[in-house]
C-alpha cells in the first residue's frame, strides 16, 4: 500500500518545479563558490595548505543553511498541493490510513532531499576537480559533508512536515522556516540543544556524529507526534 | 481608492498576518540578547552602534528580504482562495488601483515592523545597560533607509504572489535572489548593484553620515530606485492582463 502511495505522490510533483528545486539547492550552493572562488581564488588557495579540506568547508558553510530553506520549500509544496485542490478531503476517503498518507509524504520529502544531498556532493566534487585541489580526492569527507547535514536535519523536516500539513495557511510554515533559517545562520552562537543547529555539524564536543545520531533520533520522536497530531485532526 | 485601502486591511487584519509583524522584532531582540555586545571587536564612539550591528546582519540580511515576501503572499491569500480574484474584481474597481493598494498596505506594514524592531533595538540597549546617548539621527536613518531599500523587493514579490497561489513558490523565487546578497555585501563590485544586498547596506552604519542615508544618492536611485521602476511596472502590467 506504501509503495503505491508514494507513487501518487511522486506523480502530484510532476511539473510543480519540485524537481528543479531539488536539483538547484546543491546546484546553487555549489555556484556559490564558484563565484567565490572566481573572484579570489589565489587568496583562497593562501588560507590553507590543505586546499580541498578548506573547499569542503567553505561549501559546507551554506549547506547546512540551504538544506532548511529546501526543507521549508518543499514541505510547503506538498501540503499545498492537497490544499490547493482540498485533496486531504480525497485521499482520505479512499481505503487507506491517514498515518500511510503522512508516511508516504515524509518518504518523498526523504528521497528528494537525499537526492539533493547526493548531487551535493556530485557538483562539489566536479567543482574542486575542475579547481585542480590536488590530486589526493578526499571521496570520504565529500560524502560527509554531504550525508550528514542531511541526516542531522531530519527533525526540522518532521518538524516542517507537521506544521505545513496542519495549517491551512501555509503562511505559518513559511514563517517557521523563516525563523529557521534566521537560526540556522547563526548556529555557531546557538546552544546545542536547538534542532536547527544539528545540520551545521557543530557541538561542542567536536564530533558531526553525534549531531546525526540526534538528528535520527529526535527525527524520529518528532515524526511520530506529528502524525499522531494528523491522524487525531479533523480533515478540513 | 481610499475604499480599496480600507478593504486590503480588513483583509489582512483577518488573515492574523498582524502577528508576523512582531516576528521580526522579537528575532532581532533575542539575537541581540544573546549575542554579548560587550565582547565584540572594535572601538565604537557609541555603544548603540555595536547593538544595532550585531541585529542587522541577521535582520537586514535575511530576515527583511524574506519576510516581505511571506507578506506578499499573505497579502493575495483571500483572493487566491476561491475565486477571490473574481470577485474582487467584479467591483467598480480598476485593476491598476488594487495593485497599488496592495503595494501601498504592504509598504506600510513593512514600515510598521520596522519601526517595531526600532524598539527592539532599544530594549536591547536597555538590557545590555547602555548609558550612552541613543543616537536618534542614525538609527532613524538606518530603520527608514532599510525600509526603502525593501520597495524593489516588494514589488517584485507582489507580482510573483499574484501569479502563483502557492506560498511556497514565491518563497523559493525570493530564496534564489536572497542567498547571493550574503555574498554581495562582501563585494565591492557587486553589493552595490544587487538590489537584495540594499537593505544591508542601508541599515549598516558606519558609511557616510553626511549623506542622508547610508549609501550614496546616485547609487540608491539607479538601484534602489531602477529595480523598483522595472519590478512596479513588470507587475503591474502582468497584474492587467492576468486572466482571472
Amino acid at each position: 500500500m506504501i509503495g503505491k502511495l508514494v507513487a501518487q505522490d511522486v506523480l502530484k510533483i510532476k511539473r510543480k518545479g519540485i524537481w528543479f528545486l531539488t536539483f538547484l539547492g546543491p546546484f546553487g550552493v555549489v555556484a556559490l563558490q564558484m563565484v567565490n572562488y572566481g573572484v579570489r581564488k589565489a587568496y583562497l588557495l593562501q588560507q590553507s595548505d590543505d586546499d580541498w579540506a578548506y573547499y569542503i568547508s567553505n561549501v559546507s558553510a551554506f549547506s547546512p543553511f540551504a538544506l532548511i530553506l529546501g526543507i521549508a520549500i518543499l514541505t510547503s509544496f506538498m501540503a499545498s498541493i492537497e490544499n490547493e485542490t482540498n485533496g486531504w478531503k480525497q485521499l482520505t476517503a479512499l481505503p487507506v490510513s491517514k498515518m500511510a498518507i503522512y508516511l508516504s509524504k515524509f518518504t518523498v520529502l526523504v528521497m528528494l532531499l537525499f537526492l539533493s544531498s547526493i548531487l551535493l556532493a556530485l557538483f562539489s566534487l566536479s567543482y574542486g576537480v575542475f579547481l585542480n585541489l590536488g590530486d589526493e580526492i578526499p571521496y570520504l569527507e565529500l560524502l560527509k559533508y554531504s550525508i550528514y547535514p542531511f541526516l542531522a536535519s531530519l527533525p526540522v523536516l518532521a518538524l516542517q512536515l507537521w506544521v505545513a500539513t496542519v495549517s491551512k495557511n501555509q503562511g505559518i510554515p513559511i514563517t517557521v522556516g523563516v525563523f529557521g533559517v534566521i537560526l540556522s545562520y547563526s548556529a555557531y552562537v546557538l546552544p546545542d540543544w536547538m534542532i536547527w543547529k544539528w545540520p551545521s555539524l557543530l557541538n561542542q564536543w567536536n564530533e558531526p556524529m553525534i549531531n546525526v545520531l540526534f538528528g535520527l533520533t529526535f527525527g524520529a520522536i518528532l515524526y511520530v507526534i506529528g502524525m499522531v497530531d494528523f491522524m487525531r485532526r479533523d480533515v478540513k | 481608492m481610499i475604499g480599496i485601502l480600507g478593504s486590503e486591511w480588513y483583509k489582512l487584519q483577518k488573515s492574523k498576518a498582524i502577528f508576523l509583524l512582531f516576528a521580526g522584532p522579537i528575532a532581532g531582540l533575542l539575537i541581540g540578547l544573546v549575542v554579548d555586545i560587550n565582547l565584540l571587536p572594535g572601538e565604537a564612539i557609541n555603544k548603540w552602534h555595536l547593538a544595532l550591528l550585531s541585529m542587522n546582519l541577521n535582520y537586514a540580511l535575511l530576515f527583511l528580504p524574506l519576510i516581505t515576501g511571506v507578506f506578499a503572499s499573505m497579502i493575495c491569500r483571500y483572493e487566491h482562495q476561491a475565486g477571490g480574484w473574481k470577485q474582487l474584481l467584479a467591483m467598480p474597481v480598476t485593476r491598476g488601483k488594487v495593485f497599488i493598494a496592495k503595494y501601498l498596505l504592504l509598504v506600510t506594514v513593512i514600515l510598521g515592523m520596522q519601526i517595531l524592531y526600532l524598539g527592539s533595538v532599544f530594549v536591547v540597549g536597555i538590557v545590555h545597560g547602555i548609558t550612552d546617548p541613543f543616537p536618534m539621527v542614525i538609527v532613524w536613518k538606518s530603520i527608514l533607509g532599510g525600509w526603502i531599500a525593501t520597495f524593489p523587493l516588494v514589488a517584485l514579490q507582489l507580482g510573483i504572489s499574484i501569479m502563483w497561489k502557492s506560498f511556497a513558490a514565491p518563497f523559493a523565487v525570493n530564496v534564489c535572489f536572497t542567498l547571493p546578497a550574503i555574498l554581495a555585501i562582501n563585494s565591492d563590485r557587486f553589493g552595490p548593484y544587487y538590489p537584495w544586498a540594499q537593505p544591508f547596506s542601508m541599515m549598516y552604519i558606519g558609511g557616510n553620515t553626511e549623506d542622508v542615508f547610508f549609501i550614496p544618492w546616485d547609487q540608491l536611485l539607479t538601484v534602489v530606485g531602477g529595480s523598483f521602476l522595472i519590478f512596479f511596472i513588470c507587475g503591474y502590467l502582468y497584474f492587467q492582463r492576468k486572466a482571472v
